[in-house]
């Protein structure tokens, strides 16, 4: 019999279903930094501000990636509803915090992709997902500097206003 | 009224309907409460999910009379479907057992492009 679903997609249901959550998760994580970027320029913390808006911009363009990844493979990607993002937070350093938290959730969600692709002998979506494995050394490597800048800096006196300071500076050189 | 152009594969069969595969218009074609439905490949595992997605346990509790049905209308189709909680039971098997064929399908396919007497012609 002709194999019409093939014919169609090339994607697992599985798969399909798991790259979808991802897309959730990323389209989250873009609401959440927006709303963090908010509470920092509402806060006086200009370039954390900044900062926050460029990790929005950088969570959606990784959406973005997924979501026309699904649909080139014949799946059908979902414009995903977002709800639960905050709006206050309660210090500065509880901004940096659950950056890190997200981003640590974000890299256990595609392990979890990872291992899924291999199980179902997925080698194109595996190599696909390479990409956002590497791109989360970095995103945990940035949140994590920048926590140590409390601890370094400090936040007594002008502690914090220099740590905002020094948010661009912060890179990850591989 | 089935397309009397389409040339058909039983897919899968149940005592209260069937599904059937056209090679020639590449489509599903689901016989149903006396009634035959043609769905592209997407939308017909869309109305499964859909389907799926129903709450019988819902329908079950709920005493008011309007709980006792669910009507789906599904999209590119001129089809309305009212169902009542054994017609979503039967379907979801019909549509189950059919999901599972096609999906056997592909693998028996996908098993027969990697056989060595099919490497070797090639």
């Amino acid at each position: 019999m002709k194999d019409l679903l093939r014919l169609k997609t090339s994607l697992n249901e599985e798969i399909e279903n798991i790259l979808n959550a991802q897309i959730k998760v990323e389209a989250h994580s873009s609401s959440v930094y927006l709303a963090m970027s908010s509470w920092c320029d509402d806060q006086g913390y200009d370039f954390s501000s900044d900062f926050f808006t460029k990790q929005s911009e950088e969570e959606r363009k990784h959406m973005m990636k997924l979501f026309n990844y699904v649909n080139d493979r014949g799946g059908k990607a979902i414009s995903p509803e977002i709800v639960n993002v905050p709006t206050d937070f309660e210090s500065f350093r509880s901004v940096f915090e659950q950056m890190l938290e997200q981003e640590m959730y974000v890299t256990q969600q595609f392990n979890h992709i990872a291992e899924k692709c291999i199980k179902l002998k997925d080698f194109v979506t595996f190599q696909f997902i390479q990409w956002f494995l590497e791109e989360q050394i970095e995103e945990e490597y940035v949140a994590r500097r920048i926590l140590e800048m409390f601890d370094v800096i400090g936040e007594e006196g002008t502690g914090r206003w220099e740590i905002d300071k020094h948010i661009p500076k912060v890179s990850y050189e591989g | 009224m089935v397309c009397p152009l389409a040339n058909f594969e039983e897919v899968y069969r149940t005592d209260h309907g069937a599904v059937y595969q056209c090679s020639r218009q590449n489509c599903y074609w689901l016989e149903f409460a006396g009634d035959t439905t043609a769905f592209r490949v997407s939308d017909f595992f869309s109305f499964k999910k859909k389907i799926d997605a129903i709450d019988v346990s819902a329908m079950i509790i709920d005493p008011s009379r309007t709980a006792d049905f669910t009507i789906l209308m599904p999209f590119r189709t001129p089809r309305c479907f009212v169902l009542d909680i054994n017609d979503v039971l039967n379907l979801r098997e019909l549509l189950n057992g059919a999901k599972f064929m096609i999906e056997l399908n592909s693998v028996i396919n996908a098993c027969l492009k990697t056989t060595p007497s099919r490497v070797a012609k090639l």
